[in-house]
């Protein structure tokens, strides 16, 4: 017996799972970290030094005051009225949600939505899954592209030169360009917008084109995922692009292919690479070669970490090797692979694809230069992919934009994006005489919205919500963008403008579309009810096959070295490409590797780290091609040594109240290229703090998460239960009967979740999706430093590293020393080739809630549906069952965030205190006249209170609150069925009539990772999952019964490959002997 | 002696005043302080001098007519004004009194009526599961059909609902039933008693009416 001092499951030796490098060090800092329920200053109200006490002394003396006010006042409530309608409309209901069909245009495709609208205001984003091949899922930028609708700092007039104007003068104005440029044929007319699949934008464009011959169009992407389309288009020599089929693939090899997160249509990747990833016999197998860390080489089975310019290199080993496998006919060429790169790794590799001939696929990434795409085609037409794991469809031909050497002489029409911050054409960036007029149609008036300019005339742009439009999904189908509101601030769609531009006789966006797609009425509304256009997909172009056997030719690369570093620019996971940069989900969603939130940094290898001397929140300045920019170091385990990593979309210098100031601007050295080589970085001298989640509810070592490779787990299919790598039983039985017991003989449910960790991949458009669903409030990065955000969902990204490697020579690094001390561990070699694994927490609810227990007022109770529910009205705010959660899902609105004005989110709250004196007044004063005053002003109220959801309860300072598992959306499918029943029994909600809900996350899920449902209907999905074998709960030994069950991640390394292994994390718990010393 | 002999009876004094004044404040804040108190009686005078009692009451206009959304939504709604000229535009169609509810059919202005009964935001009160399963109207709104100005006759405090949630069979009805509010099982108020036990129980039993009393049932 190891354990019987705590009772825990935590074998005696040893942190298993580290998440961060003080951790695994185990810093004084961390140490502070995990022993503190909150950290450091989490209870004082303020930075300034003004204390809790003193605090509370002003405060108490207010409320005597205002108890005496009341007296005078009166009890009564005040007058509250009703308006209904003057004219009743037919078949609405006020309450009942109203769900509308609609679609979000991404840049290469469009995903469907269903929204749900409240009185006539859209609250909450659905996939739609209606759609074929859809599971109803989204991604992360779907689910909070809703706050968009309802930003404060959206541009809300028609402006000329700054001055606001009517929307009459400003079509007016339109008119004119138009009758001036019919004129001359367009001559000095150019068009500047991002890339768009809208059929009714193309048939605009077409009759722009006609109409001014001379005009000039320019489509330009800061971030271009139009490549793939560009490869294939090359490859067989008419426009098409392809379909990844990773669901039908067997064995994939992603060359810096991030599929799974930063490249387009990631969501519809994750669904089918979950969906070829059922643990079991054929289950897929995924190779990943990269440079930075990404999602995809997290859920890899082999991951090469290999610096992005050499993977060319290493695609054409590849390709080399497979068509000597392949093609008798082939010359038999020497394969070399860059220093560093184990040869084996690649022939395996190859021998692999091979073995899987017309179920293997290889993925190119689209920062990857046009050779490495045309290779990837190779390859997979060796492989008999093509047609197979990879169709191609019939595309609109597209060509990105030289932007360097663009010239306009008279009018630019600028329609969406903000290529004043992200793009290279030169008139944006210096303004001359000659140049030309802008018109612009913006979402923000934002850097491209510039007084300075010598005439500009700005256009309020609609969001998708508000707009009539069409767009066409990855697969080809036409989808109907339908509005869910008429426009907040009167603004114009992208299709308006353009036929306003035109002189059409047609402007109206609705007709636009309509005249565009056809069809009958019938057909028209069958497409608006379901989403999408029936049929509309085309069919996979038939392509010969067996001609592209061609090894393209490699542009010659220099290998990165310590002077001359390699820098990557890539989307950001979170503000995209800088459109998201004023949302504030987004901001405070914690990346999914690094788990930073509100910055980005420099991404850096350890090594590299080291031999250039910084350390994580140094601020360093990038030098390249004799541009600079400075921003903070952040050491990421997992990336290729001199390859430095840089997110686009940050250091907005207009974004708005959110965006503003956050981060450093990458672009100021983005040349257009997103690998380039030939960087050197220097110290400033200066430090910057990054809030980082990473250390944040810290499972503090215990195995919380399982897995083990595909042939122990056929071997032994239990392997994650009770004695999972010596995790023991529970020693003691509850001596006391569970009430809940009881109340299980007679309720009509019991609710249960399985969260799939095979699935799961660790985007976060679940926790967007919670924070939508349950009205979570942002907190800001001061509050994130303090440990106060509130996500009542958390995705754990643990790393784990291999202990024997550090004994064995052969693979990473050849000076390792098995007894190193914690302190030098943080800077070997060998932590820089880390395996990932996320685990999804949010309220297990425990049938026997340790939380229950202690609290003082029963604010935190049972249901008799196995809910763990938090009565807000009654708590008092002791976080006694904070404390006393082992899983550390609890939230305490430590401020009244939900009343936080936006401007203060970056600094501290309160950063003067009641007893200052500003402008002239005390402020305790002011707050007497208007307790409000700080708080937020009514037009941002107004505003953001518009994307709450009615059906959860707001809550304020004070309060304890946590995952409920969206009990509102299970009392909502209850109501209905007993409403339905009336006087029947049948009010039991069932899985096979589909009436049981879906929580958020579930329903947000694009692999279906989380599963909610009745444990105690045996037919129900999830009663099926929890009777799997490698179905285990987290920190069952604590006899909390915890009401959520996760299923044991499967790995499925090739055992012929020299890095197989068992999973990292198992090996440790069973080399309990090569632990770090000092652990406990 | 620092101490007068009367300072010996001082202690008990100052206890009992001490229980008096408790006592006082306990009883001012249960009698004035409680919903009992602020608001039931609440009768705040209407924009139109409509009466439940000539409408309901009278006429016997069934309480859906107006209210049509009671059995599909939380909200029982308020009808628009179109739905008052669905009968005036023939009865009294000019009174002085309906000049508000023409002025709003007809120009689609809404009229302000005074809310009288509200539950507080944290409570989630649906009204669709309470009148589809024979729960009436005049469990909390009281007899509307006898009032010409709608009063706030229950309470609306907590232990109000939970009175009823701890026992549903004491209060359920045939869900025909629910919109007739003066419905009784009998004449006799001893039968109408026995009756409503017997059959509330069945009822209770067959349609699986739960006796909710969770937070989760009004909470979210």
């Amino acid at each position: 017996m190891k354990n019987l001092n705590n009772n825990s499951a935590s074998p005696a030796t040893g942190r298993r799972y580290w998440r961060s490098l003080d951790e695994l060090a185990d810093t004084p800092e961390f140490k502070d970290w995990l022993h503190r329920e909150f950290p450091v200053g989490a209870s004082e109200m303020v930075e300034d030094g003004t204390s809790r006490r003193h605090f509370l002394k002003i405060m108490s003396a207010s409320f005597a005051f205002a108890g005496i006010a009341t007296l005078g006042a009166g009890c009564r409530r005040p007058v509250a009225n009703l308006e209904p309608f003057g004219q009743q409309p037919e078949n609405y209901t006020f309450g009942d949600a109203q769900y509308f069909a609609t679609a979000m245009p991404t840049r290469t495709g469009a995903i469907p939505l269903v929204v749900k609208s409240y009185e006539g205001r859209a609250v909450k984003i659905e996939g739609n899954a209606l759609y074929p091949g859809s599971n109803g899922s989204t991604d992360r930028y779907a689910q909070a592209s809703i706050l968009d609708l309802y930003d404060v700092d959206r541009a809300r007039h028609f402006k000329h030169d700054g001055q606001v104007v009517s929307r009459e003068a400003a079509l007016g104005f339109l008119a004119d360009l138009s009758q001036k440029f019919a004129a001359n044929q367009g001559e000095g007319l150019a068009f500047l917008a991002e890339s768009s699949t809208s059929p009714s934008r193309a048939r605009l464009q077409k009759i722009i084109a006609e109409k001014f011959p001379k005009s000039q169009w320019f489509t330009y992407d800061a971030i271009d995922s139009g490549i793939h389309q560009r490869a294939a288009t090359q490859v067989f020599g008419q426009p098409v692009k392809p379909i990844f089929h990773f669901d039908q693939a067997k064995v994939i090899v992603s060359l810096d292919c991030d599929f799974l997160g930063g490249e387009d249509d990631a969501h519809n990747h994750i669904r089918k690479f979950a969906a070829g990833r059922k643990a079991g016999e054929g289950m897929s197998r995924l190779y990943a070669v990269e440079s930075l860390f990404t999602l995809t080489g997290a859920s890899a089975d082999h991951r090469l970490r290999v610096v992005a310019s050499l993977i060319g290199q290493i695609a054409q080993a590849i390709s080399l090797e497979v068509f000597g496998l392949t093609l008798p006919q082939a010359k038999s060429t020497p394969v070399t692979v860059p220093a560093g790169v184990d040869e084996k790794w690649v022939s395996e590799c190859a021998k692999d694809l091979v073995a899987n001939h017309g179920n293997a696929l290889v993925v190119a990434g689209q920062r990857q230069p046009l050779e490495v795409h045309l290779l990837a085609y190779a390859i997979n037409s060796a492989l008999g992919a093509i047609g197979n794991t990879v169709t191609l469809i019939p595309a609109q031909e597209t060509v990105p934009a030289d932007l360097k050497n663009a010239s306009v002489s008279d009018t630019l029409v600028i329609l969406g994006g903000n290529p004043a911050y992200n793009s290279q054409l030169p008139m944006l960036h210096a303004q001359t005489q000659a140049s030309p007029t802008i018109v612009r149609l913006g979402y923000y008036e934002d850097e491209t919205t510039s007084t300075t300019w010598k005439s500009q005339w700005l256009f309020p742009a609609t969001h998708f919500l508000e707009s009539w439009g069409d767009a066409t999904t990855s697969d080809g189908t036409t989808v109907p963008v339908q509005p869910l509101t008429q426009p907040l601030f009167g603004g114009l769609t992208e299709l308006e403008l353009l036929a306003h531009l035109a002189g059409e006789s047609q402007t109206n966006p609705y007709d636009i579309v309509r005249t565009t797609l056809g069809g009958s009425d019938a057909a028209w509304k069958m497409s608006l009810f379901s989403g999408f256009v029936e049929g509309s997909a085309p069919k996979p172009a038939i392509l010969p096959v067996d001609q592209f056997i061609v090894t393209p030719k490699l542009a010659k690369v220099s290998t990165p070295t310590k002077d001359s570093l390699e820098v990557i620019f890539f989307r950001d996971a979170k503000v995209d490409d800088g459109r998201y940069s004023n949302n504030g989900w987004m901001q405070e969603l914690p990346d999914p590797i690094t788990k930073m939130t509100w910055d980005n940094a420099v991404l850096i290898s350890r090594k590299t780290a080291r031999e250039l001397g910084v350390a994580n929140g140094d601020i360093v300045e990038i030098s390249l091609n004799g541009k600079t920019v400075s921003g903070p170091i952040w050491t990421q385990p997992g990336m290729a040594d001199y390859s430095l990593g840089l997110a686009l979309g940050y250091g907005r210098e207009k974004a708005g109240r959110v965006g503003t100031g956050v981060g450093f601007n990458a672009y100021k050295i983005f040349s257009g290229k997103y690998i380039e080589t030939g960087a050197t970085i220097k110290k400033t001298g200066e430090t910057y703090t990054l809030a980082c989640t990473q250390h944040h509810w810290s499972m503090e070592g215990r195995p919380a998460v399982r897995e083990a490779n595909l042939e122990e787990f056929l071997k032994e299919p239990k392997f994650a239960q009770e004695n999972f790598h010596g995790v023991e039983p529970p020693v003691v039985q509850s001596l006391y009967p569970n009430p809940l017991d009881e109340a299980k003989q007679t309720a009509l449910h019991q609710w249960g979740m399985t969260v799939d960790l095979n699935a799961c991949v660790g985007c976060g458009t679940c926790v967007v999706a919670c924070q939508s669903e349950n009205n979570i409030p942002i907190v800001g990065k001061d509050q994130v430093l303090r440990g106060r955000e509130m996500h009542w969902m958390r995705i754990d990204r643990y790393f784990t590293t291999d202990p024997k490697q550090k004994d064995d020579k052969s693979i990473f690094n050849p000076t390792a020393d098995a007894n190193q001390t914690d302190a030098n561990q943080q800077f070997a070699e060998w932590i820089d080739d880390v395996q990932a694994v996320n685990q999804p927490m949010l309220c297990q609810m425990c049938e026997a809630a340790p939380c229950e227990s202690v609290c003082p007022v029963n604010a935190t109770v049972h249901d008799q549906e196995g809910l763990n529910v938090m009565a807000y009205n009654r708590c008092i705010g002791t976080r006694y069952c904070s404390n006393n959660c082992p899983y550390k899902v609890r939230r305490f609105n430590f401020l009244d965030f939900n009343k936080r004005p936006l401007t203060e989110l970056k600094g501290t709250m309160y950063s003067t205190t009641l007893t200052h004196k500003t402008d002239g007044e005390w402020d305790l004063l002011r707050w007497w006249k208007d307790p409000n005053s700080g708080m937020r002003s009514e037009d941002e109220w107004d505003l953001i209170k518009l994307s709450k959801n009615p059906d959860v309860t707001v809550r304020m300072r004070g309060v304890m609150e946590k995952c409920t598992y969206c009990t509102q959306r299970i009392e909502h499918a209850k109501i209905s069925q007993k409403a339905k029943a009336g006087a029947s029994d049948n009010v039991r909600l069932s899985e096979a009539a589909g009436t049981v809900p879906k929580t958020a996350c579930q329903q947000a899920c694009p692999a279906g990772a989380i599963t909610f449902g009745d444990v105690s209907d045996p037919d129900s999905s999830v009663s099926k999952l929890k009777l799997l074998p490698q179905n285990y709960a987290v920190l069952a030994d604590l006899l909390t019964k915890p009401r959520t069950t996760y299923l044991a991640r499967i790995r499925n390394p090739n055992p012929a490959m020299p890095d197989y292994h068992e999973p990292f994390s198992t090996e440790e718990y069973d080399h309990a002997s090569l632990t770090p010393k000092g652990s406990s | 002696m620092i101490f007068p002999k009367w300072t010996n009876s001082l202690p008990l004094v100052l206890l009992l005043g001490a229980a008096l004044a408790g006592g006082g404040v306990a009883a001012g804040v249960t009698i004035y302080l409680t919903p009992k108190y602020t608001r039931a009686g609440y009768q705040p005078v209407q924009p139109v001098p409509f009466s439940h009692k000539i409408h309901a009451g009278q006429l016997g206009v069934d309480c859906r007519y107006c209210h049509n959304g009671v059995e599909k939504s939380w909200f029982s709604n308020l009808p628009g004004a179109s739905t008052c000229m669905n009968c005036h535009n023939q009865v009294l169609k000019d009174d002085p009194r309906l000049a508000i509810v023409r002025d709003s059919a007809a120009n689609n202005t809404p009229i302000p009526w005074v809310q009288v009964h509200l539950v507080p935001d944290y409570v989630y009160f649906n009204h669709s599961v309470h009148v589809t399963r024979g729960i009436s109207c005049v469990e909390c709104h009281g007899r509307v059909d006898q009032m010409d100005e709608v009063r706030h006759v229950k309470s609306f405090s907590m232990s109000f609902c939970l009175n009823c949630h701890r026992d549903p069979a004491a209060h359920i009805r045939p869900p025909d039933k629910v919109t007739s509010l003066g419905w009784q099982w009998s004449t006799n108020a001893a039968e109408a008693e026995s009756l409503q036990d017997v059959n509330g129980k069945k009822f209770v039993h067959d349609w699986k009416v739960e006796s909710l009393q969770s937070c989760s049932a009004c909470h979210r």
